[in-house]
């Protein structure tokens, strides 16, 4: 128990997921700002902007909706976060010991995090936030089809098996999922669910500044909204780390493999920057319609593709 | 088998526990309606005996096994022995750990319905004779699960369609025409059941269950297995049998909401669709398509309508329809992580289920609202009806640890282990998987549609006297949300292999889910939570109104949340369905209704008063009968 706690809390848990989400998020920023021809934050930035929330800013609390959801809404959000990416991290870093979860496990803790963001938007009783929370459970029920899909397409690859450990096995001795055409398809379906779980443009729309003003976190300040930044740190890391680990054969912490380790988290992570550098927000319906109709179609034909052999 | 021999000295137990409440229930209607509190706390003493004995049925571990109700009366007359004989082939029992389980939680429900209505119904102008119709049902639902006899059965199985019919209660017209559906439904397909059951002592010669075990090689014993599992399909409320359970639910009392269509009607037809896909037939893969086909349409159908409804004690039955879909497919899938999963769920759905329906008769009784749209923003003042409403909607959403997690997770197991082996619906796994994975995110959609509406937000002006409800009304739904919360937690390191391996067998997990030890890191998560959130700056905390972009709030100023979902309804398909849904279009007994009025319509031609036209049509009868008759 104790060991478990030891995984949960520090490594590859709590703590070093959320470093590690920080540091991915100065990243993206910092691309971001070169995208747009500006000289970008620190390294340590999101770090300042984390404790600056937490420790120093106010938290305003509304005065009519319901506190303690608001408020526990966030605690339970970086649950969500923190136990799907102990789940990823331990089969991606080869430890065989402590609790274990099947892909389907993973694929319902990684919603809780949007859950949480809309029950704690709901109870804040504001109408921005109100519409903010339907448009992100919109999203929700539209990309979950895809990525389930995505995921059954990869048990079928992996010969049936719906544990992450057997998924990154099974890519071991031949070339990864990535390496077939099968694998490219379901890949892009992958990323565009990615862009869509962390509410990163074109599928922003939950929280359009321009629009709604920040939608489902409108009414969040101080530390909740810390917890909520936090979050969005882990999920940066945890969801590229789980592509790597369904697509390209996880990482290897040996010698010269902890260096390509690196650059495919910073690969998938730019892949996503870029994409939300480049492209306008879309309308909810159109978001809906691009998983439901495209994305679908894409992994149904990857699907068919797989059981032709490719 | 190394059961022991049923011992006969639990035989009066057996037989107290079905009929002492329908004989106490038939002398209730004695009393006059005026002590209602009276009529109930008899009602209570009767079903807290019989949920200890039912438990204490269910804790003999090694009993099990077929006995016949007159098998303790001896009596010295030659004559009445030699009658009884005759008797007792149609009064056999059966006991082994499916029936066992089923009667454990019939006890509990009828428990915990019980204490909820002593003081909802006691306030609100309740239903004639509500408390002998809840012990007849009681009793009958014990009596229908213990039979073996498909003869026995099938009275049990019929008083309860009556019984359901007397607890809703006709005070205007929608309400009195959801009665007579729900009447019309059930006793339809009891009727078919009759065929079936007719069908199964000609073919083989026995209607005891657990002597039959027949192949469904041709037509008429596929017909024979078609007409039990419509009769299991009704009752449960599967498609295209359900449209009963949302008009019910709309107008009967919450309490026989909860009572009935969420718990008991579950419990009963599945464990019917049980008994017939594993023990009385044996499946060909084309039935196990069929069950699956309407297992997963179920899902997708009923959820797809709960989204659009206004009503939530509709939503809620549109719910009750669409978790039934889970059930049927885990049972049709027929392997023992889908047998496992299956009867998990129908346990889990009755738990939360009837919490819901008793969160809705709470909600409706301190407001008088029926409407989301008329309520909000209840969580402050009705505490303990949110916190519970929240357990129980986010766990028959599946959102781990909660129960309707752990089952759902069994079910997808045992599609994806049933995809490994040849077969016409196993080529399909994949689509059952992904409908019953979006079904599960469709339900959490409606469920945060329903929770937002009555309970998030701002509360409104009207409400501002709500309080909670009283201890007999919220005691019911603490215990089951604990249990839900419970059972998730002990899912696979006790729930699962203390009660389901016993029924269904042994059989190895194709995943891994910790479910204890996850509970224990949301403890701990909440813990660091606080942590964090006491180490900030959470002391120097202002309370404000919100910022609505500088406008000022008004009453009216809001997101309705019953608007939640416009985009999906107003993509055109989608539009045009439902459209064509509230004209009742895809409903069976409207469907039925109005061929029948046609027929009608064709036949009344003939009834034109004329007199010799009438002589003409006798004497064409007598003809056409002495045709066949020479």
């Amino acid at each position: 128990m104790l060991k478990d706690l030891f995984y949960y809390l520090i490594y590859p848990g709590f703590l070093f997921v959320a470093v590690a989400g920080g540091l991915l998020s100065f990243f993206d920023r910092k691309i971001t700002a070169w995208v747009q021809f500006r000289k970008g934050p620190p390294l340590l930035q999101p770090f300042y902007d984390f404790f600056k929330l937490l420790l120093v800013k106010e938290t305003i609390i509304p005065a009519k909706g319901s506190r303690i959801t608001f408020l526990l809404a966030p605690v339970f959000s970086l649950f969500g976060a923190t136990v799907s990416s102990v789940l990823i991290f331990l089969p991606l870093l080869g430890i065989k010991t402590g609790f274990t979860g099947d892909v389907i496990v993973i694929f319902y803790l990684l919603t809780i995090p949007s859950l949480t963001y809309i029950i704690g938007a709901l109870a804040s009783g504001n109408p921005f936030a109100s519409v903010g929370a339907s448009r992100e459970m919109k999203l929700v029920v539209s990309y979950e089809l895809s990525f389930l899909l995505v995921l059954i397409a990869l048990i079928i690859k992996s010969d049936m098996s719906i544990s992450l450990y057997d998924i990154i096995n099974a890519q071991q001795p031949a070339n990864a999922f990535i390496g077939s055409i099968s694998g490219v398809i379901l890949f892009i379906v992958a990323i565009f669910c990615l862009q869509a779980k962390l509410g990163l443009v074109p599928f922003d729309m939950a929280e359009a500044e321009t629009e709604i003003t920040h939608g489902s976190f409108i009414e969040y300040s101080g530390s909740a909204y810390a917890l909520i930044k936090l979050t969005k740190y882990i999920m940066l890391f945890t969801l590229p780390a789980f592509i790597i680990a369904l697509f390209m054969r996880g990482i290897n912490l040996e010698g010269i493999g902890i260096l390509w380790a690196i650059l495919k988290v910073l690969a998938v992570v730019l892949i996503l920057t870029l994409i939300r550098n480049t492209n306008p927000r879309v309308r909810i319906s159109q978001a809906m319609r691009f998983f439901f109709v495209w994305m679908n179609l894409l992994a149904i034909i990857a699907i068919v593709l797989i059981f032709f052999g490719y | 088998m190394d059961h022991i021999q049923l011992d006969t000295l639990y035989l009066p137990v057996i037989t107290a526990i079905i009929f002492v409440p329908i004989l106490a229930g038939i002398v209730l209607f004695i009393f006059p309606e005026k002590i209602k509190t009276v009529k109930g706390i008899i009602s209570l003493i009767i079903a807290a005996p019989v949920l200890y004995f039912s438990y204490d049925i269910f804790a003999q571990k090694n009993m099990a096994g077929k006995v016949s109700l007159m098998d303790g009366i001896t009596i010295k007359s030659q004559v009445i022995n030699a009658w009884l004989e005759g008797v007792g082939k149609y009064t056999a029992i059966n006991i082994d750990n499916l029936s066992k389980l089923i009667t454990l939680l019939i006890g509990f429900f009828g428990l915990i319905i019980v204490i909820y209505s002593l003081v909802y119904i006691n306030k609100a102008k309740g239903i004639r004779n509500y408390y002998p119709y809840v012990l007849i049902t009681l009793g009958s639902s014990f009596g229908a699960v213990l039979a073996d006899n498909l003869i026995l059965f099938v009275i049990f199985w019929g008083i309860l369609a009556i019984t359901c019919y007397k607890l809703i209660k006709g005070y205007d017209e929608e309400s009195s025409a959801a009665a007579k559906k729900t009447l019309v439904i059930i006793g339809a397909s009891d009727g078919l059941m009759l065929l079936g059951i007719g069908i199964i002592w000609k073919i083989s010669g026995s209607i005891n269950m657990s002597e039959l075990s027949i192949t469904t090689t041709d037509a008429i014993r596929n017909l024979a297995f078609i007409t039990l599992l419509i009769a299991s399909f009704a009752k449960a409320g599967a498609i295209p049998f359900h449209t009963w359970i949302p008009d019910y639910v709309k107008k009967a009392p919450a309490s026989s909401s909860a009572y009935l269509p969420a718990s008991l009607d579950k419990l009963l037809g599945i464990y019917f669709l049980a008994r017939i896909c594993n023990d009385v037939f044996i499946l060909n893969q084309w039935l196990t398509l069929v069950i699956i086909i309407i297992g997963v349409s179920t899902i997708i159908i009923a959820v797809m309508m709960a989204l659009i409804q206004h009503n939530y004690k509709k939503l809620l039955g549109y719910h009750a329809v669409s978790q039934v879909g889970y059930m049927v497919t885990g049972l049709g899938l027929g392997t023992p992580l889908g047998i496992i999963g299956g009867l998990f769920h129908m346990m889990n759905h009755a738990l939360y289920k009837s919490g819901l329906f008793l969160v809705a008769g709470s909600i409706e009784k301190r407001t008088g609202k029926e409407d989301l749209d008329d309520i909000s923003g209840l969580s402050k003042a009705m505490p303990l009806t949110f916190l519970t409403g929240l357990v129980f909607a986010l766990s028959i959403s599946g959102i781990p640890p909660l129960n309707g997690f752990a089952s759902k997770w069994t079910i997808y197991q045992g599609i994806i282990d049933f995809g490994k082996t040849p077969g016409v619906a196993n080529q399909l796994w994949i689509i059952w998987l992904s409908l019953a994975v979006i079904g599960s995110a469709l339900t959490l959609a409606s469920f945060i549609k329903f929770i937002s509406g009555a309970f998030l937000g701002r509360r409104r002006e009207e409400l501002k006297n709500v309080r909670e409800v009283s201890i007999a009304m919220w005691f019911p739904k603490v215990v089951l949300a604990l249990i839900c919360v419970g059972f998730g937690v002990f899912a696979t390191n006790f729930v699962i292999p203390k009660t389901f391996i016993p029924i269904a067998g042994d059989f190895q997990y194709v995943g891994a889910w910790n479910s204890t030890t996850i509970s224990l890191l949301i403890l701990i998560s909440i813990v660091l939570g606080i942590i964090i959130y006491l180490a900030g700056n959470i002391k120097n905390f202002r309370v404000d109104d919100s910022f609505v972009g500088g406008e000022t709030f008004r009453e009216q100023t809001g997101f309705a949340s019953t608007e939640f979902y416009k985009t999906i309804s107003n993509y055109k398909l989608f539009s045009f369905i439902y459209r064509k849904a509230e004209e009742k279009w895809f409903d069976i007994y409207d469907l039925s209704k109005n061929i029948i009025l046609w027929f009608n319509k064709k036949i009344s031609l003939a009834h034109n008063g004329v007199l010799s036209n009438y002589a003409i049509w006798i004497l064409a009868g007598l003809i056409i009968m002495l045709i066949f008759l020479i």
